[in-house]
């Protein structure tokens, strides 16, 4: 085909890239072709482009915490086990029994010496090496060694417990990779006095029936699809996640900021407008049960002065790295594509070492009041992004707008593109990512 | 728990507490939030364990573990335009079964049951079981809920919108 064809003039959605469209035009500066979300062809080439060619977050060292604890995660579509081997480091394994393909861990979590796949017993030890296969004599000498083991994502690094795999060697060191990203990260690890949390509270799990990438990172709708929550928060300012949204912080006249930190990696920027307040929010801590003796240890720990700022978030960087990752109100939180319009999303509570139970209870609580299938705030997302989907199928004008904010926004000293927080720049940001990687060759 | 007395009650005491359950129910079914809001005890928890159906509430995860105030706060929310994950409204029938009283005494009678509930919304039938632990008081209002604990069955993998109540 000489002359590409114009996204605008197709009317359906599916398999506009076969059909000779670039992909690189279904996203633009101000506009994203709804395809992005609709193709399954386009979803095929995101697993390929996306998820087999940058870092991909697996899960948290304290996830599997001794010697054989292992995790069932993936890679995109990918099964990976994440697992501690005996020598104390953590293995991410693809999880297919080399022989005929089959899991070889099936329950989600768990200790084990050896991975054994049922099908014909074939015995893998944590470090995924290939120790036994049954009734040998049918295989030549040195068959196990000469197999080696499970498959393994040739990169593996972690940032501070955060661990993360990468399909591709042609990536860039994770640190950097990670980039900004990684000081946002450090609100979420040092709002524990010890630098260290723990994940091991339990998952929500939950689905809906819309491309992955709609969970994006969005200061714009809270007011509408959160209007049930927010109609509460005047009643009670401390009740649930209320207590750490206060002076409305989705105002545009907010210190907010939206904030694309650079590929793909985007957050909703609350610091200033908490260190506004933050005489405020400590003397709400100091009255709640541990409050008193948790910041004292924050104070001992860092210094009053960074303690206050490590505390000014509450430990809710609100990021996302890009694309799968978001530490979100008290969580870690994965988003697991299954189709172009079905999503997994997995949230993870975070409890923070070294502070009094209560603060824990708490940050659980505070969780459960917003997060998961039956709280005030998750269900009414998923129920917004499945509308989304529905709506994209109609194309006769295919086009998603993401201008907004546009025109005032700008690039701060350390680089980052700034908007108001009701800006689309994050969606911007996530999206120039994409098309970085989907158009690299 | 006790293990379940399979006699030993009178008769009456558990008609009374199924009788409860299937009033329950009926007000769940027809998302009457008011009437349900007013069989919960002043003093009282509601969880909805995640995960598996015993986990330490203080350490782990919940779907929901409510004290009076924030199942107010649920109804509250519930019963108002914004709640668009029940815009519209889920259709719900539940079938109560293998009720089994575990203790009854002059203040409190404590009760299991289980449950078949099918939810229809836009377009999709969702099937949910679940199993619940009902500690009941009696107060001179009648009988009102202290303690309601709900296992649903599919709580350790994703789930959709259940925003209903259960």
């Amino acid at each position: 085909m000489n002359k590409p064809t114009s996204p605008s003039t197709l009317s359906s959605a599916a398999g506009i890239v076969s059909r000779g469209v670039p992909i690189g035009d279904l996203v633009q500066e101000r506009r994203v072709h709804s395809a992005v979300y609709t193709d399954p062809e386009i979803f095929d080439l995101e697993m390929e482009r996306i998820f087999s060619r940058t870092w991909i977050y697996i899960g948290h060292e304290s996830e599997v915490p001794k010697t054989g604890d292992f995790r069932l995660r993936k890679i995109g579509r990918q099964p990976v086990i994440m697992v501690r081997g005996k020598d104390g480091e953590i293995n991410v394994l693809m999880n297919r029994c080399l022989h005929r393909g089959a899991v070889v861990a099936e329950v989600e979590s768990g200790n084990t010496k050896f991975f054994r796949c049922w099908y014909h017993g074939w015995t893998y030890d944590t470090a995924g090496k290939l120790v036994q296969v049954t009734a040998d004599e049918g295989y030549e000498p040195g068959f196990c060694q000469k197999l080696g083991g499970l498959a393994r994502p040739p990169l593996v690094q972690d940032y501070r417990g955060f661990v993360f795999a990468s399909l591709s060697e042609d990536v860039l060191p994770l640190r950097e990779h990670l980039g900004l990203a990684a000081g946002m990260m450090d609100y979420l690890i040092d709002f524990s006095p010890t630098g260290k949390i723990s994940v091991n509270a339990g998952v929500n799990k939950t689905i809906y029936r819309g491309n992955w990438k709609l969970v994006g990172m969005d200061g714009y709708h809270v007011n509408y699809v959160h209007a049930s929550v927010v109609e509460g928060w005047g009643e009670d300012e401390n009740s649930g996640i209320a207590a750490m949204h206060k002076n409305d912080p989705f105002n545009d006249a907010a210190l907010t900021r939206t904030r694309d930190l650079g590929r793909g990696h985007v957050a909703l920027d609350f610091r200033e407008h908490r260190m506004a307040t933050i005489d405020k929010y400590v003397a709400f801590l100091r009255t709640i049960p541990g409050g008193e003796a948790y910041i004292e240890a924050m104070y001992a720990a860092y210094g009053e002065e960074r303690a206050k700022r490590n505390l000014s978030l509450a430990g809710d960087p609100h990021l996302g790295v890009f694309p799968n990752l978001q530490l979100i109100g008290n969580q870690i939180r994965i988003m697991n594509p299954i189709a172009a319009d079905e999503t997994e999303v997995l949230m993870f509570p975070v409890l923070l070492e070294g502070v009094p139970d209560e603060i824990n209870t708490l940050r659980i609580r505070q969780h459960e009041s917003f997060y998961g299938p039956s709280a005030s705030g998750s269900p009414d997302d998923a129920e917004i992004f499945e509308r989304a989907q529905l709506g994209m199928n109609a194309t006769v004008n295919p086009w998603l707008e993401m201008s907004r904010g546009l025109h005032r926004e700008f690039v701060d000293v350390d680089g980052t593109r700034v908007g108001r927080i009701s800006d689309e720049t994050t969606q911007r940001g996530q999206m120039r990512e994409w098309k970085r990687l989907m158009t690299a060759v | 728990m006790n293990k379940p007395m399979a006699v030993g009650h009178p008769a009456d005491i558990r008609r009374e507490f199924e009788a409860f359950l299937f009033h329950e129910a009926r007000l769940m079914d027809k998302h009457q939030f008011g009437d349900w809001m007013a069989l919960w005890d002043a003093e009282c928890l509601y969880w909805v364990p995640c995960n598996s159906e015993d986990v330490n509430p203080d350490r782990e995860l919940s779907i929901i573990y409510e004290t009076h105030d924030q199942i107010q706060e649920r109804v509250r929310r519930l019963s108002g335009k914004f709640a668009h994950a029940q815009q519209p409204k889920s259709r719900l029938i539940r079938v109560l079964s293998n009720i089994e009283i575990v203790s009854a005494d002059d203040t409190t009678v404590t009760g299991t049951s289980t449950f078949v509930l099918g939810e229809v919304r836009l377009n999709r039938q969702m099937v949910w079981f679940g199993r619940n632990e009902h500690v009941l008081v009696r107060t001179a209002e009648g009988l009102r809920m202290r303690r309601k604990k709900v296992f649903v069955l599919n709580n350790d993998t994703p789930m959709p919108n259940m925003t209903f109540l259960v």
